[in-house]
């Protein structure tokens, strides 16, 4: 009997030990390992909302044209050249000699596929109302493409960063489910595997165009536990994690392992409130609750202890770098007497239950900190609020979507890394929008007042007046500008990037 | 034997049958399903267009039977989120818990049946006190706890081993041993009380006054028959295992289907709980037939019982 | 089917102590338990007493933020202030008026969810035990199926669909557990009714109630309060596993669980915040367990079937 239990028990450690062995193909030396703690819903980027599918998407994919990490401006890729040909037609020159994945070479004829995919209102693709400007897409000869726009359209350079290239022959001949999983692009990097909620590992594309990528191999890990993040960085297992909390910093920078470096990103904080009701009645539709809320904050002392400083007070949701900011606009200042006065008048003296839908600290460090001194700042005022975690961020993005936000919920938003005041007032502030809950006519004929001109002073002063709307009227509760705080083992090189793109391309080995 | 297999197969079918009912009686009779796919402005007549979409509006009996005779089919629907049959999802997942929960448990045998036994030989001694103590204290451990602690001091301060994941045989060392800390507490008990009960039965005290050698009476009469109540019990306890790799995976961000459940749950989403429970359970119920039969071989005398 | 696990354990255990061994040896031991068990009824009376005086012990309310002095060590390290003697938590919570109240929750959550799943329990084994037969067949295969299903997984389930919260885990909690008693009663139901003194009042023509409730349970009272004892303790660390998961009690509300889970990403540098809860549940955990031991000996030394 012993004997067979032993030998049971051999077997089964055999058993243990060998199934999982099999995946090591890589070494460390060519294997750079990055960090996420969501997992991205789709290899499609322009039908994901997440920050996490951008990210990817730059690693397997090109777009026509790409920010310049140091100056910040758009500089060619895929577009070697683009120049209008009248106030509503772009004419763009591409590079020859790029090839797909799949072998196809890149033409003219795949950047129309790739635009007119995402146009097609039938597909509801959630990158469509980026792109809505343009009317259609005309192949000029195999390198040049016309595009057509509705009226004069001030942002279409910025926004060939924000649209990845598919192959034509792929669209074509693979249905959407396929499409979803398998990421046939021109990039740097190809997807050999992808274990959802595991990892995804990537390697070289050694028929790149561009620069090659020092590291061969790139492993994208999922995990969800900062505390699991941290850990992993500092003894050695992950090379580069990001939305590290501030106060853990020195954790990382005191390893010996690893270091912190932060930069402010283009990504605004805030509480979005329900006041277009899609959710049903909720108090937030009445102005007075939503200033009160704005009042009750005392976002400048949080950003001060919590954020340990790493956080940019913004009156209203536009970003600091985006173009159009108004730096004249002072952002509200606690005032609970004001704010409890505030909710009294609107019917509410004494005080007021709300349900608060929170988030995962995916793309904002200390979400939960934060959202734990607002919710008692917001006491003080009378507001009684109880929080709802919901812990896996692609389920709340997809709530969110559906109008099931809840009359107070954690969001913020990335511009599609887009440096322009539209790429946030047209998605979050719109009427009907998929990510908006505020709803004011005034302002939506602003927003179509700023994007219909090429004239940067005219477009600079309609968004001082959107602006001022918006903190008047408090759309929603304002928190402040990020900035991001990553965390990089020390044997790589790597610069934190403003557009909050991680591109693990450009990683380095750290010379010894 | 085959008489008792047979009856130990109906017993086991009964179980299973009771099972999908538990879960199905949980998910749909004390939940609406519906309210959580609608939006929360969406109307009574949207409502109900959905309740008979979902095929609500029959009785409970049906939706059991078609929900049933689906499963049987390995089909439980779509997950809500991702759009992915349920069933993939967590076919998926499961290889990395079984692998865990097999190596939790020779991880709890390693400490429990060496301390056990000697335990029970040495009985009331300085051994069995520390033992039992031991065991006592393990037991008020919670395994979270364990295996944070297990990180800083194995994978942050000596750097030896990986903080989380899943891969080499390195990754399995600390889930595997937190796991066992988790089980062996209860384990290292049976076996100590099987072995004195063994021993003080008429045929040990009779191989003992034949004088046969202490240690031959130990390893032939006493451990082979001390191996029953423990098997038995290491049966049972799989189920409880399967709970502590809930939490084991949690810390070590390991890719089981234990993680996928507390994320489903999270997100509500029911087709993805309904079908990881349901195997689950499945499994616990295979292991635990498995038990019965070796037990029902090493003894024949159960068999009748 | 199944036999022994955690309560019936105890039972099983106690049994084999209970055989026969050197007499100084069991005075010894049942006297190393008594002392075990004073110091564990000690600790209890602490840790109850400072749970029901807790809005009179605590420095601050538990829910107090304070942003300026967050991340404060306890008072004994550098930088730590007498003002907060545990320290602060991660948004300047005070740890010690913190631990002091989720002490209150745990031993809320523990108490009650026992006294549902003892009650239901007693009464489901006492009625599978006294009337055998068809009633016992049906009780015991739904107590099969419970006991084979982990009880986390079906916890994680019904929270699936109710929503986490405090009194939505007392009822998980509380209507999971029931199996354990069951089977234990059942088992000593089945003996007891043999016994001269029950057989004396069937012919003396004593109602089935009066017999079940006036001969038999007071005779399993020490089972009762010694298997439920010691599910206080399981209970406690299961609610600590749950809101450890974001599944439990949620927070602004201190649990010694959640606590633990939200301090966890600062047990590198603050450790305090983590481990105070940590060290909360182990030592009660602990002491319920000792004292759940020793009240075994007590009662019933033998605590024969």
């Amino acid at each position: 009997m012993r004997r067979m239990l032993s030998l049971g028990s051999l077997l089964i450690l055999l058993v243990v030990l060998a199934a999982p062995m099999l995946a090591a193909a890589q070494t460390k030396d060519d294997t750079l390992v990055y960090a996420l703690q969501s997992d991205v819903d789709t290899w499609d980027p322009p039908n994901s909302v997440l920050r996490e599918a951008i990210i990817l998407g730059y690693h397997v994919f090109d777009h026509l044209a790409v920010r310049d990490l140091k100056t910040r401006k758009v500089i060619p890729n895929l577009a070697t050249s683009w120049k209008t040909i009248d106030d509503t037609t772009w004419e763009v020159k591409l590079r020859q000699g790029v090839r797909f994945h799949d072998g196809s070479p890149f033409t003219a004829k795949d950047v129309k596929a790739s635009f007119d995919r995402v146009l097609d209102p039938a597909r509801k693709m959630t990158a469509r109302g980026n792109h809505a400007k343009i009317k259609s897409v005309e192949v000029v000869d195999d390198h040049t493409v016309r595009f057509k726009t509705d009226g004069p359209y001030p942002l279409f350079v910025e926004r060939m960063t924000a649209l990845v290239m598919h192959s034509e022959k792929v669209l074509r001949e693979k249905p959407h489910e396929w499409v979803q999983e398998n990421p046939i692009g021109t990039g740097p990097y190809k997807l050999v595997r992808w274990n959802r909620k595991q990892e995804h590992l990537l390697v070289r594309n050694d028929d790149y165009w561009g620069p090659k990528p020092a590291f061969k191999y790139v492993r994208i890990r999922i995990i969800p536990e900062q505390a699991t993040q941290i850990a992993e960085l500092i003894s050695g297992g992950v090379d580069i994690i990001k939305a590290v909390p501030p106060d853990q910093m020195d954790v990382i920078d005191k390893s010996g392992q690893a270091r912190t470096a932060t930069s402010p990103i283009l990504r605004t904080a805030m509480l979005q409130l329900d006041q277009a009701a899609r959710g049903g009645p909720n108090p937030f539709t009445e102005r007075r609750v939503r200033q009160a809320a704005n009042l009750a904050v005392d976002a400048d002392a949080i950003i001060k202890h919590v954020l340990n400083g790493l956080g940019d007070r913004t009156a209203t949701g536009v970003n600091p770098m985006a173009f159009g900011w108004d730096a004249g606009l002072k952002p509200y200042k606690q005032d609970i007497g004001r704010a409890k006065q505030l909710l009294a008048e609107a019917g509410y003296p004494n005080g007021v239950d709300v349900t608060f839908n929170t988030g995962p600290p995916v793309v904002e460090p200390a979400i939960q900190q934060t959202n734990d001194a607002i919710v008692a700042d917001m006491a003080k005022a009378g507001f009684r609020v109880k929080q709802n975690y919901v812990g896996d961020n692609t389920v709340l993005v997809a709530r969110i979507k559906d109008g099931k936000g809840g009359p107070m919920f954690n969001w913020s938003w990335g511009y599609y890394s887009v440096f322009d005041a539209d790429a946030i007032l047209y998605d979050v502030f719109k009427c009907g929008e998929s990510y908006s809950y505020y709803c004011n006519r005034e302002l939506d004929d602003l927003i179509h007042a700023g994007r219909s001109t090429l004239d940067q002073k005219k477009r600079a002063e309609i968004y001082v007046k959107a602006q001022k709307l918006l903190f008047d009227d408090a759309a929603y509760l304002y928190k402040w500008g990020l900035r991001g705080v990553w965390g990089i083992s020390n044997r790589v090189e790597y610069q934190a990037p403003a557009d909050e793109v991680d591109r693990m391309f450009l990683v380095t080995p750290r010379k010894k | 034997m085959k008489g008792y297999a047979l009856r130990q197969l109906f017993q086991l079918a009964v179980v299973v049958v009771g099972i999908s009912m538990l879960v199905f009686a949980i998910l749909h009779v004390i939940g609406d399903p519906v309210l959580l796919l609608l939006p929360q402005n969406a109307g009574k007549e949207e409502y109900e267009r959905y309740h008979k979409l979902l095929g609500l509006d029959k009785p409970v009996y049906v939706q059991y039977w078609k929900f049933a005779s689906r499963a049987l089919q390995g089909d439980f629907g779509k997950s809500w989120y991702t759009d992915t049959p349920a069933f993939r999802l967590v076919i998926e997942r499961m290889p990395p818990t079984l692998y865990l929960t097999t190596a939790g448990l020779v991880a709890a045998l390693a400490i429990a049946l060496p301390l056990g036994v000697l335990a029970a030989l040495k009985r009331h001694s300085f051994l069995d006190n520390a033992c039992t103590m031991l065991a006592v204290a393990g037991q008020a451990m919670p395994i979270f706890w364990l295996g944070i602690m297990l990180i800083i001091v194995f994978a942050v301060r000596l750097k030896t081993l990986p903080a989380s994941g899943y891969g080499t045989w390195q990754h399995f060392l600390m889930p595997a041993f937190t796991l066992g800390a988790f089980l062996a507490p209860i384990t290292m008990r049976l076996v100590r009380s099987g072995v004195i009960e063994i021993m003080n039965m008429d045929y040990i005290r009779t191989a003992r006054a034949k004088g046969f050698a202490e240690r031959r009476v130990v390893v032939k009469h006493a451990f082979r028959n001390a191996c029953i109540p423990v098997i038995t019990v290491l049966g049972l306890q799989f189920g409880q295992l399967l709970g502590g790799a809930i939490v084991t995976e949690t810390v070590f961000a390991w890719p089981g289907v234990a993680t996928l459940v507390v994320d489903s749950i999270r997100n509500q989403d029911f087709p993805v709980v309904q079908c990881a429970v349901i195997l689950l359970a499945l499994i616990i119920v295979a292991v635990n037939f498995l038990v019965d039969m070796v037990v029902g071989l090493i003894d024949p005398r159960i068999r009748v019982g | 089917m199944k036999t022994v696990s955690a309560g019936g354990e105890a039972v099983l255990e106690a049994r084999a102590t209970a055989a026969p061994a050197p007499a100084s040896g069991v005075a010894l031991r049942r006297l190393w338990r008594f002392k075990w068990g004073a110091v564990a009824v000690f600790v209890m009376l602490l840790v109850v007493g400072s749970a029901v005086l807790a809005p009179w012990l605590a420095p601050y309310s538990p829910i107090t933020v304070d942003i300026q002095h967050r991340l404060g060590p306890p008072a004994w390290m550098d930088g730590g202030t007498r003002a907060h003697v545990l320290g602060t938590d991660q948004i300047g919570r005070d740890l010690l008026s913190r631990v002091i109240y989720g002490g209150r929750v745990s031993l809320v959550i523990g108490t009650v969810a026992v006294l549902i799943s003892s009650t239901i329990g007693v009464l489901l084994g006492l009625a599978a035990g006294y009337f055998a037969g068809r009633v016992d067949w049906t009780i015991m295969t739904v107590i099969n199926v419970m006991l084979t299903f982990p009880f986390v997984l079906l916890a994680l389930a019904v929270i699936a669909v109710l929503g986490p919260s405090l009194i939505n885990m007392i009822i998980v909690l509380g209507v999971a557990d029931w199996p354990l008693y069951a089977r234990v009663i059942r088992a000593e139901t089945l003996t007891i009714r043999e016994r001269e003194f029950v057989l004396a009042g069937r012919a003396l023509g004593m109602s089935h109630l009066r017999i079940v409730f006036r001969q038999i349970l007071p005779n399993l009272v020490s089972v009762i309060v010694v298997i439920a004892t010691l599910q206080v303790a399981r209970v406690i660390i299961l609610e600590s596993f749950l809101s450890f998961l974001g599944l439990g009690v949620q927070p602004p509300t201190p649990a010694w669980g959640n606590m633990l889970g939200e301090g966890r990403v600062y047990m590198l540098n603050s450790w305090w915040i983590a481990t105070f809860p940590g060290l909360a549940i182990f030592v009660t955990t602990l002491a319920i367990n000792l004292m759940g031991n020793a009240l075994r000996d007590w009662l019933d030394p033998h605590m024969k079937v």
